[in-house]
């Protein structure tokens, strides 16, 4: 037993460098060799799509993308799922972007959803808006008057050239809501300048990190759930049928989530009996 | 797959390990993925802020192209700083004017934003740095006045709302729904969580019960934040991994195999090279 406990105390000091190895090897495997989870929608994530499915053909849909290269793997996939679902309901899509990475993201998507898999007209069933700066000032311009933020959509043409643009003016137009958010400005401040003032029906995709934040919008009924993370864009991918990336790094994540754990419980095991011995000395 | 994409790749491959490196240690790739980082972003950002906002909404807004000649003493000054404007910077400032959808008259509030912002920009100088203050100040003034309201309506009225819960018409107990217990927690965790921040009595006796049931809402949300935070980070290096995966087919040439190799091979020599040194 001693020993035992001698080989947990000693492993409770391994050089961090090995559990990055650890971590690194549980995340590549299973995306070399899929394991197949099962993946089960959660209430949040089931009442984004209830919402989407509410939704007619015609309705229009206001897209924000808010988040750039380096929280893709987390929203990219969601917006993705999500464009997928409002083309297949031939709803008609505006996108803004309040970060300036944002535009090339939302560049991206549309590439692969509108064009490639929908054949969607630009202009007549999409439009991309692009970015402005300016934080919550551009959403309180868009809720005010969206004319005078944007005169010009991402590519430079006039929106008056526009066919889809026509009646088109403030937020209060448009049917739905959606941010895809990973963090400031975005999700929280679409609640607070446009989603509570006009009374839009909205729902957000965010990162992991700030489920936790924007979690009381969503219990409230501020916020018409919510896509958290990878898992989201995962539950998403199974509700709409189409798996995507998200669907695919899931086994790797379930999988890193258990070694993980495990390794928190090895710890706090070696920190007891590490601090046990050093009481009875 | 044409050569700009996958030298694309090969740099997206370097920089990718460039940074992973620093989990062995800090390092000279590691250095340069860092410094190219923050360069192109603050270079990105600069040009991106200045072509999307400034030309076409501040620059187009004040010298807008003219709807036919101009005409007037004032219009053909101001007209005449935009021709100087543009025999400087003529990709700035076309022949003309600046045609974005603003109409054909200059909207000459926008000076006051112009220079506002050229305030901001001496902040650089010792001499007119005091300059800078204005311009912050009205920045901040305008936030504040701009969330005070926002803050009140959702984030205390809306969040009121939502934690004035009902106990009737409704199941006892639901996982996934709304039910009396839900409803319970939720009211037992607000109170007991706001009153964990009343500082102006002594956390002793009931009182100091009933805050330390706060203070065990308090844990759980940090513990769900902390959890979500790991979800995130792992999130992002499946990311990079598929990434990875993909410049290491052989359309890219096998980038990631090459970089990694040549990578750990340079990163030994330096090792060794540093520890003779230390020896010696």
């Amino acid at each position: 037993m001693e020993k035992f406990l001698d080989f947990i105390v000693r492993a409770g000091s391994l050089d961090r460098r090995y559990i990055f190895v650890v971590i690194a090897l549980v995340v590549l495997l299973p995306l070399f060799f899929p394991l197949g989870l099962p993946i089960r929608p959660t209430i949040a994530s089931q009442k984004v799509y209830d919402v989407v499915e509410e939704l007619n053909a015609g309705d229009k849909a206001l897209v924000s993308f808010e988040y750039g290269p380096s929280t893709k793997p987390e929203i990219h996939p969601m917006a993705v799922a999500l464009l997928r679902h409002l083309f297949e309901k031939d709803v008609k899509v505006y996108i803004t972007c309040l970060w300036p990475d944002g535009q090339f993201m939302a560049m991206e998507a549309l590439e692969q959803v509108a064009e490639d898999q929908y054949n969607k007209v630009y202009g007549e069933d999409y439009v991309l808006l692009g970015f402005r700066p300016g934080n919550e000032a551009v959403i309180k311009g868009l809720v005010s008057n969206l004319r005078k933020v944007f005169t010009v959509d991402a590519n430079g043409n006039f929106l008056d050239d526009i066919p889809m643009m026509t009646g088109i003016n403030q937020v209060a137009d448009f049917d739905y809501l959606f941010s895809a958010s990973a963090g400031y400005p975005g999700t929280v401040e679409w609640v607070q300048y446009a989603a509570d003032p006009v009374g839009i029906t909205m729902s957000t995709g965010t990162t992991s990190i700030q489920v936790n934040e924007v979690m009381p919008y969503v219990q409230s009924g501020q916020i018409k759930g919510i896509l958290g993370g990878m898992p989201g864009a995962a539950e998403y991918e199974s509700l709409i049928g189409q798996a995507g990336i998200g669907t695919s790094g899931m086994d790797a994540q379930s999988v890193a989530h258990v070694v993980i754990v495990a390794f928190i419980i090895f710890g706090n095991i070696s920190f007891f009996v590490e601090r046990r011995r050093s009481k009875k000395y | 797959m044409n050569g700009s994409e996958i030298f694309g790749a090969w740099v997206a491959v370097f920089l990718t390990l460039g940074i992973f490196s620093y989990l062995y240690k800090d390092n000279p790739f590691y250095k340069i993925a860092e410094h190219v980082f923050v360069g192109v972003s603050a270079g990105y950002w600069m040009s991106m802020f200045f072509w999307t906002q400034i030309q076409p909404n501040l620059f187009g807004r004040l010298w807008p192209t003219p709807d036919g000649a101009i005409a007037g003493f004032f219009m053909k000054i101001w007209y005449g700083i935009y021709n100087l404007f543009g025999f400087i910077l003529p990709s700035v400032f076309p022949d003309g004017g600046i045609d974005k959808g603003h109409g054909n008259h200059p909207h000459f509030l926008y000076i006051i934003p112009f220079v506002l912002g050229i305030m901001m920009l001496l902040s650089v100088s010792s001499k007119f740095s005091w300059m800078a203050r204005l311009g912050i100040a009205y920045t901040v003034g305008m936030a504040a006045g701009l969330r005070a309201y926002a803050f009140l309506n959702s984030n205390v009225l809306g969040q009121i709302k939502g934690t004035a819960v009902s106990f009737v018409d409704m199941p006892f107990f639901s996982l996934t729904g709304v039910s009396v217990f839900n409803n319970l927690i939720i009211l037992v965790g607000t109170i007991t969580g706001l009153l964990y921040f009343y500082f102006s009595k002594e956390h002793k006796g009931n009182f100091g019960k009933v805050t330390r049931v706060g203070i065990y809402f308090l844990m759980i949300s940090f513990g769900a934040s902390f959890g979500f935070a790991v979800m995130g980070r792992i999130s992002l290096l499946i990311g990079r991994f598929t990434d990875l995966i993909t410049y290491g087919s052989s359309t890219y040439n096998y980038a990631s195999l090459w970089v990694l190799l040549l990578m750990i091979g340079l990163l030994a020599v330096w090792t060794f090279k540093g520890n003779k040194e230390v020896a010696s």
